[in-house]
């Protein structure tokens, strides 16, 4: 009877206007004087200690800095020539595609050439082999070139500057056989991109390294371990290049401990200059901790999060590439030892001072963007996804929270808005209820920005799909935006292959025929997939069905074989040895990471619009071979016309989108062709294994293609889509589409992902998970009783949900609010698939799809 | 048309099938913890404030909705009683003519026509409500049958609410309570909590608010608060708080003295709900006169007033909700 009393308004809470004190100056200067007369309230940080205060705030000024961590790019200076930036890192990112250059080095090498700082080679550099040139390089250039600083009296954590851009080291030989190899690839690349089949490319980071082995029993132990394998190898192998890579390893992991040893005696300097005593105790104990970590183990939770820095800042200067997705695992787990000793058991540090020493650490985090901050609104318009994974279960399939879980969230939501690290939590049907408060508490201050919840049982059940065993699989983590893998042993390439499965559905109508969308789509249309016959002569759904079969398995093949093309090229080209030596079973194989997997490697193929793919397909199946309303020549048509200029059209078009069934709104006929599609194309992906032996492996991320580039080549599709406009994000409904709300959608997607078999278990078909953005208005959120309720669909989330969720808690009046009022949401951090972005820093057409989502009132 | 002209007469609704106007997932206003609620058509009562109108009609109604129309005039076409015309103000539908056959709703391409009201056989509709039992069971939740008043259906509400309880699915019953005590016998057994509404303790003003006095649900109201409680069940009072009508201190006292004396204070809340302005649209789209139509708000320091009257006169578990104004509409 009270239907609408659901659609309650909230006010201002007045407590959030209060914050808006602590904002920091930037932000203050320009909107001060606006704030007075904002409608709705942004997160705000709140009881920053005063040096957590000031590093946030020093963050902020942007490029207003007198430091920065910019991009410094060095070169060999070899007269044959240099690659510094490879373009292969990038194929992922279609954005930069004019920068690439077509024929040519491109406007980004080519500056980089530029500006690059010729390095002083060793003696004997050239007769070294490729993956020792590249870790000698890496450590002439981290102790000699770029300067060992402290940023500040506030900064805890040594380790400032690490934003290289690194000569490949190739010699003639290698360089020109190189740039030769690299235009092809890049030719196939731009040729799958441009028929819209999306992006791929083997690309950085997106790992969690063994920070676990750095802080229990430091580099040296990996150091020893790659010298044991070397010395046990023959002559003739100490030749080849299971030596040449093992010797690059122990170059490799002994730079922490040279490193960490210049960065003491900096301590030590500025020591002498300090001008407090606290001050001065400070940067001896820093100058201490760096004579101890990352080489030996940390016996301080100070030491623990130096060393973790340090591996961590030099993943990111080795493979160039600014933390995408290198994250950080289990942190709350693998440092809780000695934060319980050392606040808790021993009381050596107030915690207090323990959050402070966790701020700088964000600090720096966030400082890996710093090459970007002179471009666009200060820069810092989304992160990269260097994530913390947070809580879960155990291996007795416990609860590990602790309180060190704690601490870490009540920094996140002081600090908040921040874009760096993210903290995923794991939840699972024992997550305790104080976590469930801190999680509520956090998403209603931060319109649920800062988080990705993710799912235990769901995503450990896709783990398993995968091979991980059952006595492992517990020990999960996530990087990137939401992509389950293993910690410390395991590279998943999680963004690697972006393929668009919606073009399956011009596949099918053309008879394998592409039709390019971009602009105006070709009436002939270009052979490309595999001739499936006429789509106009199958008389049942049943050979539309498996004709449309052939045509994903098509587009699984086409991605590996293009993208095997950058995953051969970067294995034999862009060795990185450092990354290698924290990623187990590399050193034992004597293997680079980028040449062959470590204990689990896997290519992820992050499947791309499968919302629209349904969709279409439903509707296909519906009007056409249920209803029999239209043929297929009439959506043909229809479709080439992009549904306009006719009456038909136009009603054509509103019958599809209308009237046909849907995916996302928890309807059997709909959910059991999803998950029938879905079934189907993944398990198509484990065919496939690449030269380097990683296995292909499906998931469902997404990134921003669905909203961008695959758009703009995706012609009209019959679920009524126009050409050219988004297509669905991830796993999540087509937007606009599910209309049953919030529990309909996650009873959806738990059906997708393989829902559960008959003794209840739980399937998954994605073992890296799948991207599941829901949007919600802040009303239920207003009081405890509405929390309580809010707990629960969580709770329920878990057991019929996906593997993941990533929460807005938005009110559209409020984004539209913010889009005429841009000066008063500076702060205001939307979740646009995996990651956060400014709202006010995107731009429109992505604005108005998110006001557009469904906000789900309760 | 409008709420007072609507006749009520008997829903053709058996045991097996049943006229329901919507099912509402994640139902968190009505009952405890998440809940599906499904609204069943048919009303004995016309409160001028309705805000379910499309609720009161006992046949399926239809309704136009502008911003969907994409002016195609399928419909027009379709109807068999040429009850639609297009005009510049987009569909008119001739009520006297129109039988709510559906045929223009099943032409309409892009659901701007839409029939309020839907027959559902029983296992389908619990079908649709066992999707969501993860959710009541992590919440304490369950199904909440309201309407319109759910006891015009009875029997269908009582088969139900029976298969709920026989699957383990909380149930909850939204009542106006104007029904016969013989109805209320019948869904007790398997109800664990009434929502029952008290809206007016003056039964002259009751009669000129809602079309009935109210001596029949004050009855109705102690014997069901008595049994309730004999049978460790829950009852929950509601009264709606609208400007002009009810919002009245002698009102919110008078229930308040209510509860307290002839219920015992024996209920398990009392909720105080905010008049909204939400259904304006709802009327228009109904062809139906609305007099609350410019009716504003109440302001959160009217509610908290109300809601410290009836602490105050000593009920437990007070809560008041609903929408009320923006500071700055003040």
């Amino acid at each position: 009877m009270v239907l609408g009393f659901l659609l309650d308004r909230i006010k201002c809470p007045k407590e959030l206007k209060k914050m808006t004190e602590s904002n920091s100056p930037i932000v203050d200067a320009n909107c001060k004087t606006t704030k007075e007369n904002m409608k709705f309230s942004v997160a705000e940080p709140h009881d920053l200690s005063p040096r957590a205060k000031w590093l946030r705030d020093y963050y902020f000024m942007g490029n207003e800095r007198e430091w920065y961590n910019e991009y410094m790019p060095f070169t060999t200076g070899a007269p044959w020539g240099d690659r510094i930036w490879y373009e292969g890192d990038f194929y992922i990112v279609p954005d930069v595609y004019a920068f690439i250059g077509v024929k040519t080095k491109g406007l980004y090498n080519t500056s980089l050439d530029l500006m690059a700082q010729k390095v002083k080679l060793p003696k004997g550099f050239w007769d070294l082999s490729l993956p020792e040139r590249r870790s000698t390089f890496l450590q002439d250039v981290m102790l000699n070139y770029i300067p060992q600083e402290i940023i500040s009296d506030n900064d805890l954590i040594a380790g400032g500057q690490f934003n290289t851009q690194l000569s490949k080291c190739l010699n003639k030989k290698q360089y020109k056989k190189f740039e030769k190899i690299n235009l092809r690839n890049r030719n196939a690349i731009f040729e799958y991109h441009k028929n819209g089949f999306g992006n791929l490319g083997a690309t950085g980071g997106h790992l969690i390294a063994d920070y676990k082995t750095v802080v229990e029993k430091g580099f040296k132990y990996l150091y020893k371990k790659a010298k044991t394998v070397y010395d046990n190898l023959s002559k003739q192998e100490k030749q080849g290049p299971k030596g040449q890579e093992l010797r690059a390893m122990m170059i490799s992991a002994e730079l922490p401990r040279k490193l960490a040893k210049k960065y003491a005696e900096e301590c030590r300097r500025l020591k002498n200059e300090a001008k407090s005593e606290e001050r001065k105790a400070e940067l001896e104990q820093m100058a201490k901790n760096l004579e101890r970590v990352p080489w030996e183990p940390a016996q301080t939770f100070w030491q623990a999060m130096q060393a973790v820095w340090f591996a961590h800042m030099l993943i990111i200067a080795e493979e160039n590439y600014p933390g995408p997705g290198t994250s950080f695992g289990r942190i709350d787990q693998f440092l809780w030892k000695l934060y319980e000793k050392d606040v808790i058991l021993e009381k050596n540090i107030e915690r207090d001072f323990a959050k402070d020493i966790f701020s700088t650490f964000m600090f720096h985090t966030n400082t890996a963007y710093d090459a970007q901050i002179k471009v666009g609104r200060q820069g810092i318009t989304s992160g990269f996804g260097q994530l913390m994974t947070l809580s879960g279960l155990g291996p007795n399939k416990e609860d590990v929270t602790n309180e060190l879980t704690y601490m870490i969230l009540e920094v996140f939501d002081e600090w908040a808005p921040i874009l760096e690290p993210k903290p995923n939590v794991r939840l699972h049907r024992g997550t305790p209820e104080r976590l469930y408060e801190v999680i509520i508490d956090m998403i209603t201050r931060a319109q649920g920005a800062p988080f990705i919840l993710n799912f235990d049982e769901r995503s450990m059940a896709g783990l398993v799909l995968e091979g991980i065993p059952e006595e492992e699989v517990w020990d999960y983590g996530c990087v990137g935006c939401l992509e389950n893998t293993m910690c410390g042993n395991d590279r998943s390439g999680t963004v690697n292959c972006n393929p668009n499965l919606a073009k399956s559905i011009e596949l099918i109508l053309w008879n394998g025929k592409n039709m390019p969308g971009f602009l105006r789509p070709s009436r002939k249309g270009k052979q490309i997939g595999p001739r499936t016959g006429k789509a106009e002569n199958f008389e049942t759904w049943d050979q539309f069905f498996q004709a449309w079969k052939k045509q994903i398995n098509f587009i699984i093949k086409y991605t590996v074989d293009v993208y095997n093309l950058t995953e051969v090229t970067r294995a034999e080209y862009v060795p990185t040895p450092y990354v290698s030596i924290l990623v187990d079973d590399c050193i034992d194989k004597g293997v680079d990471i980028r040449a062959g997997p470590p204990k689990y490697g896997f290519i992820t193929i992050e499947g791309v619009a499968f919302a629209t793919t349904v969709d279409s397909l439903l509707a296909i199946k519906h009007y056409v071979y249920d209803k029999k309303e239209y043929t297929i020549a009439q959506i043909k048509e229809a479709i080439m016309n992009d549904f306009q200029g006719k009456k038909e059209y136009k009603i054509m078009r509103a019958k599809l989108m209308n009237k046909a069934p849907k995916y996302g709104n928890d309807t059997d006929e709909a959910d059991a062709l999803a998950k029938e599609v879905m079934k189907y194309w993944a398990e198509q992906t484990w065919q496939y294994k690449t030269p380097t032996n990683y296995q292909f492996r499906p998931g469902m991320l997404s990134w921003n293609y669905w909203a961008g580039n695959d758009a703009n080549y995706t012609i009209a599709t019959p679920n009524g889509r126009f050409a050219r406009t988004f297509l669905s994000n991830a796993i999540c409904p087509t937007s606009g589409a599910d209309l049953k709300g919030p529990t309909a959608v996650a009873n959806s997607v738990g059906v997708a992902l393989g829902g559960k078999d008959t003794e209840g278990n739980y399937v998954n078909y994605l073992p890296n998970g799948a991207s599941h953005t829901i949007s919600f208005n802040p009303s239920l959120l207003r009081d405890k009783e509405h929390r309580e309720k809010f707990k629960a669909y969580i709770k329920g989330y878990i057991e019929n949900g996906g593997t993941s969720l990533q929460i807005n808690m938005i009110d559209s009046e409020m984004l539209q609010d913010a889009q005429t009022n841009p000066e008063n949401y500076g702060n205001l951090l939307v979740r646009v698939t995996g990651y956060n972005a400014y709202f006010t820093a995107i731009g429109k057409e992505l604005q108005d799809e998110i006001i557009a989502r469904e906000s789900h009132n309760m | 048309m409008d709420l007072n002209t609507t006749k009520t007469s008997k829903i053709k609704s058996n045991a097996t099938s049943g006229l329901v106007l919507e099912i509402q997932k994640l139902s968190t206003e009505d009952g405890p913890g998440i809940r599906t609620s499904v609204f069943f058509k048919g009303c004995p009562l016309r409160c001028v404030w309705c805000h379910n109108p499309e609720s009161i009609p006992t046949k399926p109604g239809l309704q136009w909705f502008s911003g969907k129309c994409i002016g195609c005039k399928s419909c027009i076409e379709a109807c068999p009683e040429g009850s639609l015309t297009f005009t510049d103000d987009g569909v008119q539908i001739n009520r006297e003519k129109c039988t709510a056959s559906g045929e223009c709703v099943n032409a309409c391409p892009s659901t701007a026509l839409q029939l309020f009201g839907k027959y559902w056989e029983l296992d389908e509709l619990f079908h649709e409500i066992e999707k969501d039992r993860a959710y009541y069971e992590k919440s304490n939740g369950g199904i909440t049958i309201s309407g319109g008043e759910p006891t015009m259906q009875i029997d269908y509400a009582v088969l139900l609410l029976k298969k709920c309880k026989v699957h383990k699915i909380a149930t909850a019953f939204d009542t106006c309570g104007y029904t016969t005590k013989n109805n209320l016998e019948k869904i007790l057994p398997y109800v664990d909590l009434f929502l029952y509404d008290l809206k007016e303790i003056d039964s002259k003003k009751h009669e000129d608010f809602t079309g009935v006095p109210n001596e029949r649900i004050l009855e109705n109201c102690s014997w069901l608060t008595k049994k309730v409680k004999e049978l460790g069940k829950e009852i929950w009072i509601r009264t709606p708080i609208i400007p002009n009508y009810t919002a009245t201190e002698a009102n919110i006292r008078g229930i308040a003295k209510f509860i307290i004396e002839e219920l015992e204070n024996n209920i398990d809340r009392w909720d105080l709900l905010a008049f909204n302005n939400l259904a304006s649209d709802k009327y228009e789209r109904m062809d139906w006169e609305w007099k609350l139509k410019e009716s504003k708000l109440l302001s959160k320091e009217q509610m908290e007033y109300f809601y410290d009257i009836a602490l105050e006169e000593g009920v437990k578990n007070v809560n008041w909700s609903g929408m009320t104004k923006r500071e700055n509409e003040i």
